[in-house]
């Protein structure tokens, strides 16, 4: 059995074909479905977000399968095979394991180490494991790369440090206030960077948003939209006073927050800092408001300064993953490989295990006259026996090093037991040249 | 004896660091499980001293300072676990360990002066023990709110930012430490006067007795740490004095603390030299 991943990402296909070749806008469960059904896959996974369309699928033919799912993404999205299959990439195996891997891992997003990826390839996986379509490979291979996504986020700093100026300045409100949980936020002037960062402020648990603008229709919306209410632009100076963090962003060419308006607000026996975040351009607040004891000014720029050294210190984490993902595959190898020895060690327990019955059976008349439980005991010991015959070569067999050095080891067993049928209980496909199925052949 | 805490100690310090450093939250609860045995341990020390010369031992300087580690470790678990904010061990697990070396290095014998026999002295002594203590953490934490708070006013937030707890709960641990041991500065202050005052009827040959008044070095500053510790309090809740002020004030006030500890007790005083 083989793992084979086909897709496009941001990295090789343009956004347009992208989303011609989105999956999660139409029912993902439905196609996973589908791919098991018309293709000679017997597992499939299908991961569709915005910055990617990948198949993961278990084959015994990757060659031949590879070819049915390129014709199955044609038929399904309706687009001639020459349009994407330039931008597509194959891994198959080994690759395959690396490449799902440093998904999870968020090392090929966008933006390294963005966390909703994980979440992403858990909810991929769930769709098809409801719905049966995925099976032994695969939900070993996913329930790794979701263990392997949460080792890169604790063991690197690949995620951390925000990487958006809404982000950023959420962050630092927290480094100021702890939890926000009943902080006040006061936002002057309505945009789309004034929005997001209100709505972060309040998912971060800012309990009150206070709105202002010169147009009261902009106030009324923002407030509408970020849950928060409109003070008049004239109580410009009330809402300074009650809040905690003040976010501007107004179109106005003259600072509207100076140092005597600030400071006559606030008053002279706050106890509490004032966290102003000015992301106007021209900037809405005088530079010497960040004189004032107990004002924190952060203008856009700053917060930008943050987000690019937030970025580059996760290139640097990059590598520390890197190091985390390759010992992570080369663990998932060692497991895959062992499984492909399962077929051998079943056939070679079989094999003792009839001898030791057939051994039994004829010893039938002469055990006849023992009492049942000196009866079980000689029962039990044969069996002790043969499982303590067994345990080293089973050992053995699961822990060898590459294909070839198996191919040869489980060639020698069959040969020096004659084990000639093959065992397999569970569904596992022939696979090209695979070491189970060499005897099969002959 | 006083060995074993010493090691627990230090070595809780290294964990406190690597946790500090790498931010895992597995090694954080480690860090935090051997700060608990070291506290355990040296409890245990502590009650064996105690069973073995019939007090606390914080008669002699050495023991009073195994005392006030312990009290320390004390305080700090008590601040960790209510705010569940680990990054100051690594401030404070150092200090600890540090001072756990002059017990083990000057061992120092138990030796009572009869004067002080009396449970006043044992009160008075275990309050001011505590408050110091507290004052030490209150200190710390101080020092590390105006370094924090710096450096998100003027812009740098590097690794010290990004590991050091925020404003709000350093002034929260703060808060609580100030007001912890300016309650037992109390309790330790007017114990010493009625103490002192009873204690010049029944022993007026004493020197040290005789020498106690609001002009001796030790008494004097004392009072002024109360003076000071009072004021911190009062202003939090009325001048609105927290963040950066009320950080200012307990770091100045664990200087005149460590003074009466130090030189005064030294080298100035008339009043409290008892061995």
């Amino acid at each position: 059995m083989h793992l084979l991943l086909l897709g496009v990402s941001h990295r090789t296909a343009p956004l347009d074909l992208r989303e011609r070749l989105d999956f999660s806008s139409r029912d993902v469960g439905a196609a996973v479905e589908a791919l098991v059904t018309q293709s000679s896959s017997a597992e499939s996974v299908v991961l569709s977000t915005c910055n990617r369309s990948e198949i993961y699928v278990a084959s015994g033919d990757p060659g031949q399968t590879r070819e049915e799912l390129v014709r199955f993404l044609g038929q399904y999205h309706d687009i001639p095979a020459d349009a994407f299959v330039p931008h597509l990439f194959t891994f198959e195996d080994t690759a395959a394991v690396d490449h799902l891997f440093r998904v999870a891992a968020g090392l090929d997003s966008l933006v390294v180490g963005e966390p909703q990826i994980l979440g992403q390839v858990k909810d991929a996986f769930n769709t098809a494991a409801e719905r049966r379509c995925s099976g032994p490979l695969l939900n070993r291979l996913f329930h790794w790369s979701f263990a392997v996504g949460k080792r890169v986020r604790a063991e690197t700093a690949l995620g951390e440090g925000a990487i958006s100026v809404s982000f950023a300045a959420v962050t630092l409100a927290r480094k100021i206030f702890g939890r926000l949980a009943g902080r006040r936020v006061l936002v002057i002037g309505a945009g789309e960077t004034s929005t997001l960062t209100a709505q972060h402020l309040r998912t971060h648990g800012a309990s009150e948003i206070a709105v202002t603008s010169r147009t009261l229709a902009h106030a009324e919306a923002l407030a509408t939209e970020v849950g928060g209410h409109v003070v008049p632009w004239d109580d410009l100076q009330a809402g300074l006073a009650s809040a905690d963090i003040v976010v501007t962003a107004t179109g106005s060419q003259r600072p509207i927050l100076t140092r005597p308006l600030v400071e006559s607000a606030i008053g002279r026996h706050r106890s509490g800092p004032l966290f102003i975040i000015d992301i106007a351009v021209p900037r809405d607040v005088d530079a010497s408001v960040g004189e004032i004891e107990q004002v924190f000014l952060y203008n856009v720029d700053d917060l930008q300064g943050i987000v690019r050294e937030n970025l580059s210190r996760r290139e640097a984490e990059v590598t520390r993953a890197e190091v985390i993902i390759r010992e992570e595959v080369a663990r998932f190898t060692s497991w895959y490989r062992s499984r492909a020895a399962i077929p051998t060690v079943v056939a070679l327990r079989q094999r003792f295990d009839s001898i030791r019955r057939s051994e039994l059976q004829r010893l039938e008349g002469k055990l006849a006259g023992l009492p049942p439980d000196a009866k079980a005991r000689v029962d039990e010991v044969t069996r002790i026996i043969v499982e303590k015959l067994l345990l080293e070569p089973t050992e053995q067999l699961k822990a060898l090093p590459d294909e070839e050095t198996q191919m040869v080891y489980t060639e020698a067993v069959r040969r020096l037991f004659g084990l000639r049928d093959d065992p397999v209980t569970e569904p596992v496909r022939p696979s090209a040249g695979g070491p189970d199925t060499e005897e099969d052949a002959g | 004896m006083t060995v074993i805490p010493l090691v627990l100690y230090a070595v809780a310090a290294v964990v406190y660091a690597v946790h500090f450093a790498r931010r895992q939250p597995q090694i954080g609860r480690a860090a935090t499980t051997l700060l608990l045995l070291a506290a355990l341990v040296h409890t245990f020390v502590i009650g064996m001293q105690t069973m073995e010369v019939g007090h606390v031992p914080f008669a002699n300087p050495s023991r009073a300072v195994s005392t006030f580690v312990w009290l320390l470790a004390l305080s700090y678990l008590y601040l960790e676990m209510s705010t569940d904010e680990r990054a100051m061990g690594v401030l404070i697990l150092p200090i600890l360990a540090g001072l756990q070396l002059v017990p083990v290095l000057y061992p120092g014998v138990e030796s009572l002066d009869p004067v002080l026999d009396s449970p006043w002295f044992w009160v008075h002594v275990a309050s001011l023990l505590f408050a110091y203590a507290s004052f030490a953490l209150a200190g710390v934490l101080g020092l590390t709110y105006v370094l924090q708070f710096t450096q998100i006013k003027t812009k740098h937030l590097g690794y010290l930012y990004t590991r050091l707890p925020s404003l709000q709960v350093l002034d929260v641990m703060n808060s609580r430490a100030v007001t912890i041991g300016w309650a037992f500065l109390t309790v330790g202050v007017i114990v010493g006067i009625v103490w002192a005052t009873q204690a010049r009827v029944t022993a007026p040959d004493d020197p040290n007795v005789q020498a106690m008044a609001l002009g001796d070095p030790k008494i004097f500053v004392a009072v002024l740490t109360w003076l000071v510790y009072s004021f911190a309090v009062l202003a939090r809740r009325s001048l609105g004095w927290a963040g950066r002020r009320a950080a200012w004030l307990s770091a100045v006030g664990f200087v005149i603390v460590l003074l009466n500890f130090l030189p005064i007790s030294y080298f100035v005083t008339t009043s409290h030299t008892f061995d």
